[in-house]
């Protein structure tokens, strides 16, 4: 009997063995696809899930973060698939996190990319949805490479084109003569002497301007000189004074000129008299005619006087330059 | 009966193979149970088979890993090795050696344990004191194979595991603990679940064809031998037969991911 019990011992420590690497072995795997830690859940919508299927890794910036638990079709374009994240992660994914489908390697499994997103977000919280980034597949890619391609031939077609009629141009011509890069050279001579030319210039008009900030010269002093400035302002506050003057003189004989008009208007005064009186004026026209005959006679006066023995011998001299003349 | 020659007998066979199946469910399920005769035949099937299925495990491990690396550095991807092995050793390697090694050690010793007991008489004998043979000498044969197969598969999946890694650092280097984390990350419940469950019908199959052929045997020694060789072929084409079906009824319920 002893040794009954003896092989049930081995028995046990045999079966006990077996069981525990069994549920060892489902402890790994349910671990590795976390079925016993605290996990939450994250959605995200696909156009396109490139063969991922439930069971597949969730990499959060590379690291295992969980597996993909659930996809479900919405309709003919989108497919929501959900995934079960370890909640350690949690306090590292914010809501602008973008979830793309990669590749394990360059043919593996495929595998959800979850990255950070650009800027400041909350942390997501249970069930939210994330952003998908539209992932490129290699067929889209060849299309694409095709259409490029395409395109290249019909450009490469065109450049060939070109560069034949550029080969039988007058521009290459151009480019092989050998005179064009010496008158080259001398035209980069002149222009070389030209920007220095106008290197001095403006060296020259720094310096004038230089002055000018520090009140030399003619223009500096008309421009810097604050004494110039208050005897301009004095002066123009003399203008003023004199335009005051000459207004008010200019109001004095508006006043002046009514006063006369009235004063011809009433006929009074020495200058209606002047202008006004008819009797004045006869006597006027008569003192005028008395001058006139006055004159007259004073004319004969000296025609006799011209005459007269005493004085013609120098009237006749007179004569005689003139005639010498 | 217009079947007749070996059809017939085929056919035969099969019947009462699964009539003995049926007494088995149907008396040897029921109370009351040999329990001190279930634990020495688990005993005798489980535990003395160990040493024998560890051997064959870890060498199988060690093989495979070495004549799977050279087509893998061919497709570039040697550092798959362990992957690769660890699936091909839970899914289906394990499971089915183990099994056959089991049938071949086992399936025999019954066969011919039970053949000579029918020979000589002594199952008629115990039937006359009073004891169930069936219960006594089949049911508990036929459960603790049916128990025993998969404790022996886990165990020998485990030292399939380390013959791998050992396989693996003959040519390259890699650490423990890169090598099992490689290959639990690979490994799923789909992969391991269904090669466990299937262990037991294995088992089951083993230790059913055994009793059967022994219970059955023919008079004479001859008869011993043959129904220990015909025990140990048939267990190991219905080993066959039952990972097939097992296979494709895990494919068809989407479990094989």
């Amino acid at each position: 009997m002893a040794n009954q019990e003896g092989n049930n011992i081995k028995l046990g420590v045999f079966v006990l063995a077996g069981l525990f690497v069994l549920i060892f072995a489902f402890y790994m795997i349910g671990k590795n696809q976390n079925m016993f830690g605290s996990n939450f859940e994250l959605k995200t919508r696909f156009y396109n899930l490139n063969g991922l299927a439930e069971g597949n890794n969730v990499l959060f910036s590379g690291i295992q973060a969980g597996t993909v638990k659930n996809i479900k079709l919405i309709n003919d374009t989108t497919i929501e698939a959900t995934m079960l994240i370890d909640d350690k992660i949690r306090k590292y994914i914010h809501k602008n996190a973008v979830v793309a489908i990669g590749t394990e390697g360059l043919m593996g499994n495929k595998i959800v990319n979850i990255s950070p997103g650009k800027g400041a977000s909350p942390l997501v919280a249970e069930g939210d949805l994330l952003a998908a980034q539209k992932n490129i597949s290699t067929d889209e890619m060849l299309q694409t490479l095709s259409k490029t391609s395409n395109n290249v031939a019909i450009i490469s077609e065109a450049l060939k084109g070109t560069v034949l009629r550029v080969n039988g141009s007058a521009l290459l011509d151009l480019f092989n003569d050998k005179s064009i890069g010496v008158s080259l050279k001398s035209s980069l001579k002149n222009i070389s002497k030209a920007t220095a030319n106008a290197s001095e210039i403006t060296q020259s008009l720094n310096k004038i301007v230089a002055q000018i900030k520090n009140g030399k010269g003619g223009a500096g002093v008309l421009l810097s000189d604050t004494a110039f400035a208050g005897n301009l302002k004095e002066a123009m506050v003399r203008i003023k004074s004199a335009s005051d003057n000459a207004n008010q003189m200019t109001i004095q004989l508006n006043n002046m000129v009514k006063e006369i008009q009235q004063e011809l208007g009433n006929g009074k005064g020495p200058l209606n008299t002047l202008l006004k009186d008819s009797v004045m004026t006869k006597n006027l026209s008569r003192s005028m005619d008395n001058i006139q005959k006055g004159t007259d006679n004073f004319n004969q006066d000296m025609e006799a006087l011209k005459h007269n023995f005493l004085l013609r011998s120098y009237f006749k001299k007179l004569e005689k330059e003139k005639q010498n003349k | 009966m217009a079947l007749t020659g070996k059809a017939g007998e085929f056919f035969d066979e099969t019947g009462r193979i699964a009539r003995f199946a049926g007494r088995f469910f149907t008396m040897g399920l029921k109370p009351r149970y040999e329990i001190r005769e279930l634990l020495t035949q688990c005993f005798i099937i489980g535990y003395k088979s160990l040493p024998l299925i560890g051997l064959t495990g870890f060498i199988m491990g060690l093989v495979l890993t070495i004549q799977l690396r050279p087509s893998l550095t061919a497709y570039g991807v040697e550092s798959e090795l362990p992957v690769m092995v660890g699936i091909a050793i839970v899914r289906e390697i394990g499971p089915v050696i183990t099994a056959l090694i089991f049938a071949g050690k086992i399936g025999s010793s019954i066969g011919a344990e039970l053949g000579s007991m029918k020979v000589t008489e002594q199952i008629d004998a115990m039937e006359v004191s009073g004891t169930n043979p069936f219960k006594y000498l089949v049911a508990t044969r036929i459960a603790a194979s049916t128990l025993m197969l998969p404790v022996l598969t886990i165990l020998g999946d485990a030292i399939s595991m380390y013959g791998a890694y050992i396989g693996v650092n003959i040519r390259s280097v890699t650490s423990f603990h890169l090598f099992f984390s490689q290959i639990f990350n690979s490994l799923s419940f789909g992969d391991l679940a269904p090669a466990v469950i299937k262990t037991f019908f294995f088992g089951f199959a083993v230790g059913l064809i055994g009793c059967f052929k022994g219970y059955n045997s023919s008079k004479g020694t001859r008869g011993v031998g043959s129904s220990a060789n015909s025990a140990v072929v048939l267990s190991s084409v219905l080993i066959f037969i039952i990972d097939f079906l097992a296979v494709q009824l895990t494919d068809i319920l989407g479990l094989n991911y």
